[in-house]
């Protein structure tokens, strides 16, 4: 063939100069300033900057909620905004995954304020690592467009690894870093390498046209875009690399180390929001990508799914340490989100919408977790399970909340985690095929062994002694206490009321742009 | 054989003519040339200097913070070229777009210097 | 064809990285595995860029050169960190964390 035609010469390619949606780009844009604000209070003041790059974070996190709301009021008359020829969209669907990452945001940093003040380290990288990891994510929920969910995967993982390392003269914290750097990287070369391939049977990189592009006949012609063996390999390796991300087993060996290596904040931030936006990228993958290709992607997402909640609950079932037992479960959950992935293809909407409210759901529930075992941290200065140990004797407020997120977790009715398991399971079963059957019962009978574990730790705090019979209270400082109240009430709300989560969560399919 | 194969078997035959005659020239030599060594001879030449250490020495760590900060920057330029290759045709929306990039990127430098990254202490 | 011995190239290439990532122990050489991996990536990304006659291909490259960049940034000093505090970069060595 000939290369000479082909290489892109200077003055072939006309400059359009794109149109830029300022209002549809201004959570991004006043997320990315305060970012650069705070690297420039840090530069200017050093030392003096430590007591005011918590509250700018958090000011910041509530200022991009802002133009967040305008967008969604006006949503209903402007329709989906689409901007750079349909890389950047901002629809209903990137909305809401733009609130849930700005709200967890805010309770992480909530969470943080103490904690790292009390580390001894450096706090300002701290926070305005936190932000751009945030931008990332923002950014993830609009991306239509290989290149875009790329940039925008990195932009969340860089900070990620930095925060994970954050207790840089602790082993566990540099085990953790390293671990979670590893796998990170590893996995973004593979989901490259799959991007690669995707981009030369398509010859596009806007999801869109891969789409279009991927769903001509296989069947006729020999060109490289209808060869399935490629497509299937880039598939794979796309998926693949996202669920080292969102820690779907056989890839979730990194989490639980990560997870109780890393400052406590940081993973409850790994926990949520970094696996939320895991999911964002495999959802937006699924539903505008690779829709036309249901036969690849669905048996890929039925493996990933089952084998994450069987191999996560058994494994959580053994664990000692309260961290590594989120962990697993977290991947026993990462299970339950991507099930109805493996039916995508046939009952997408439905599909979808149960997607994004479990998404909705677990953010506010294990948020809320992670917020009682830090309390907890707090007094016992350990996160082994029996630190849990008779909670309710000397502190009863955290005793109730754990019950609660314990409960949620578990999906017991009233509490917000038995409508999102509700719905994924019924989206499940709505396809009505032998496997989407047998799926629905790997997700009934893991429910149940769930349960198990998530019961027995509320047992151990309603019914065990507490620890040497020490019976002095928590001191709970303020941010703590303002995340833990959030958190219960985002929990049961979503619980009492599931109208409230559904109306906002049944989205239409995605709009590619 | 298919035109893709042959192309390498030229390839093939073009390396093992090189190792031979290598192989060939050395042998010839270390067979005719008288081999006395001392100490002195087997000394590694270091510009006439008696050499320290050894060869697989460490270096200091804090190069390190140097070749870090040198390979971020330098490879930020690689966004910078295709912009400069075309300057005219991105006139001023060109010309915001990388002041605000590159003003990022004095930001990292600044980040850097306020944090005493470029003395070597 | 043209296209194939690049992609072949770059399907080496990947092999050898991932082989590198799995067996390797010393850290320096783990980085350098995955380098190999997107620079097997960089030469797919180009080579189908060339071949369907579109730029894209090489702007995806340049994205992957910068952050690959800024990932093998951290990735030092994360070994310089752990270096630090044990005097040692074999990853084997690193485990403290079980459960």
């Amino acid at each position: 063939m000939d290369f000479s035609a082909a290489l892109p010469v200077a003055d072939v390619v006309a400059f359009n100069r794109p149109a830029i949606d300022w209002h549809a780009a201004s959570p991004e844009l006043i997320l990315l300033g305060f970012g650069a604000l705070l690297t420039l209070v840090d530069v200017i003041f050093l030392d003096r900057a430590k007591q005011y790059t918590a509250a700018l974070a958090g000011i910041g996190l509530l200022v991009t909620m802002v133009p967040i709301l305008t967008l969604a009021n006006d949503m209903s008359e402007t329709g989906p905004r689409v901007m750079f020829d349909g890389a950047y969209v901002i629809d209903e669907f990137s909305l809401i995954m733009k609130a849930i990452f700005i709200l967890s945001g805010y309770v992480v940093i909530l969470l943080s304020t103490n904690y790292i003040a009390e580390g001894d380290y450096w706090e300002s990288e701290y926070y305005g690592l936190m932000l751009s990891a945030i931008l990332g994510m923002v950014v993830m929920a609009s991306s239509r467009d290989l290149i875009s969910i790329f940039v925008a995967f990195e932009l969340l993982s860089i900070p990620s690894y930095m925060l994970a390392t954050w207790k840089k003269r602790s082993l566990e914290s540099n085990e953790a870093g390293l671990k979670y750097y590893l796998m990170g990287v590893f996995a973004s070369a593979i989901m490259l390498y799959g991007m690669s391939l995707l981009f030369g049977a398509s010859g596009e990189t806007i999801l869109t046209k891969v789409n279009a592009s991927l769903s001509s006949d296989p069947l006729t012609g020999e060109s490289l875009s209808s060869s399935t063996p490629v497509l299937t390999l880039a598939v794979i390796f796309v998926i693949v690399g996202f669920a080292f991300k969102v820690s779907a087993a056989p890839f979730h060996n990194w989490a639980p180390d990560t997870y109780s290596g890393a400052p406590i904040p940081v993973t409850a931030f790994l926990a949520v929001a970094s696996k939320i936006a895991g999911f964002v990228a495999l959802v937006q993958l699924v539903f505008v990508g690779f829709y036309a290709r249901a036969d690849v992607f669905q048996p890929l997402m039925w493996i990933l799914a089952a084998a994450s909640m069987i191999i996560g609950n058994l494994i959580a079932l053994r664990q000692t340490d309260i961290v590594r037992l989120m962990a697993y479960s977290g991947v026993a959950q990462a299970g339950f989100i991507l099930a109805p992935l493996a039916v995508a293809g046939d009952v997408g909407d439905q599909a979808l919408a149960s997607i994004v409210s479990y998404l909705a759901i677990y953010a506010a529930m294990n948020l809320g977790a992670f917020a009682v075992i830090l309390a907890a941290a707090r007094k016992t200065g350990s996160t082994s399970i029996e630190s849990m140990n008779g909670l309710f004797s000397y502190a009863p407020g955290l005793a109730v909340a754990m019950t609660i997120f314990m409960f949620a977790l578990a999906g017991i009715p009233p509490l917000g985690g038995w409508f999102a398991k509700f719905q994924i399971f019924f989206a499940v079963v709505e396809q009505g095929g032998t496997w989407a059957i047998i799926l629905g019962v790997l997700l009934a009978v893991n429910s149940v062994i769930a349960l198990y574990y998530y019961a027995s730790v509320a047992r151990r705090i309603w019914a065990d002694q507490a620890p040497d019979g020490d019976l002095t209270p928590i001191r709970i400082p303020p941010s703590l206490g303002a995340a833990l109240v959030l958190t219960v009430v985002a929990t049961l709300v979503f619980g009492f009321l599931p109208g409230a989560v559904s109306q906002f969560t049944d989205v239409g399919l995605i709009a590619g742009g | 054989m298919s035109d893709f194969l042959r192309s390498y078997l030229t390839v093939a035959i073009f390396g093992g003519v090189a190792v031979a005659l290598v192989g060939v020239l050395l042998g010839l030599g270390s067979f005719l040339r008288p081999s006395r060594p001392t100490a002195t001879k087997t000394m590694a030449y270091e510009s006439g200097v008696d050499p320290v250490g050894d060869m697989w020495s460490q270096s200091n760590i804090r190069y390190y913070v140097f070749a870090l900060m040198f390979v971020l920057f330098d490879v930020e330029a690689v966004f910078i070229f295709p912009w400069a290759m075309r300057l005219e045709t991105y006139g001023y929306f060109g010309l915001v777009e990388m002041a605000i990039f590159i003003f990022i990127l004095v930001l990292g430098l600044a980040y850097a210097w306020r944090k005493g990254m470029l003395k070597w202490v | 064809m043209l296209l194939n011995q690049f992609l072949l190239l770059a399907a080496v290439l990947f092999c050898l990285g991932v082989y590198g990532v799995i067996t390797r122990k010393n850290g320096v050489m783990v980085l350098m595995s995955i380098e190999m991996i997107l620079n097997a990536v960089n030469i797919n990304l180009v080579a189908f860029g060339a071949f369907n006659g579109t730029p894209i291909g090489s702007v995806f490259a340049l994205f992957v050169i910068a952050v690959a960049a800024a990932e093998v940034g951290i990735g030092l000093a994360i070994v310089l960190l752990i270096y630090r505090n044990k005097k040692s970069i074999d990853f084997s060595e690193v485990d403290i964390l079980k459960g």
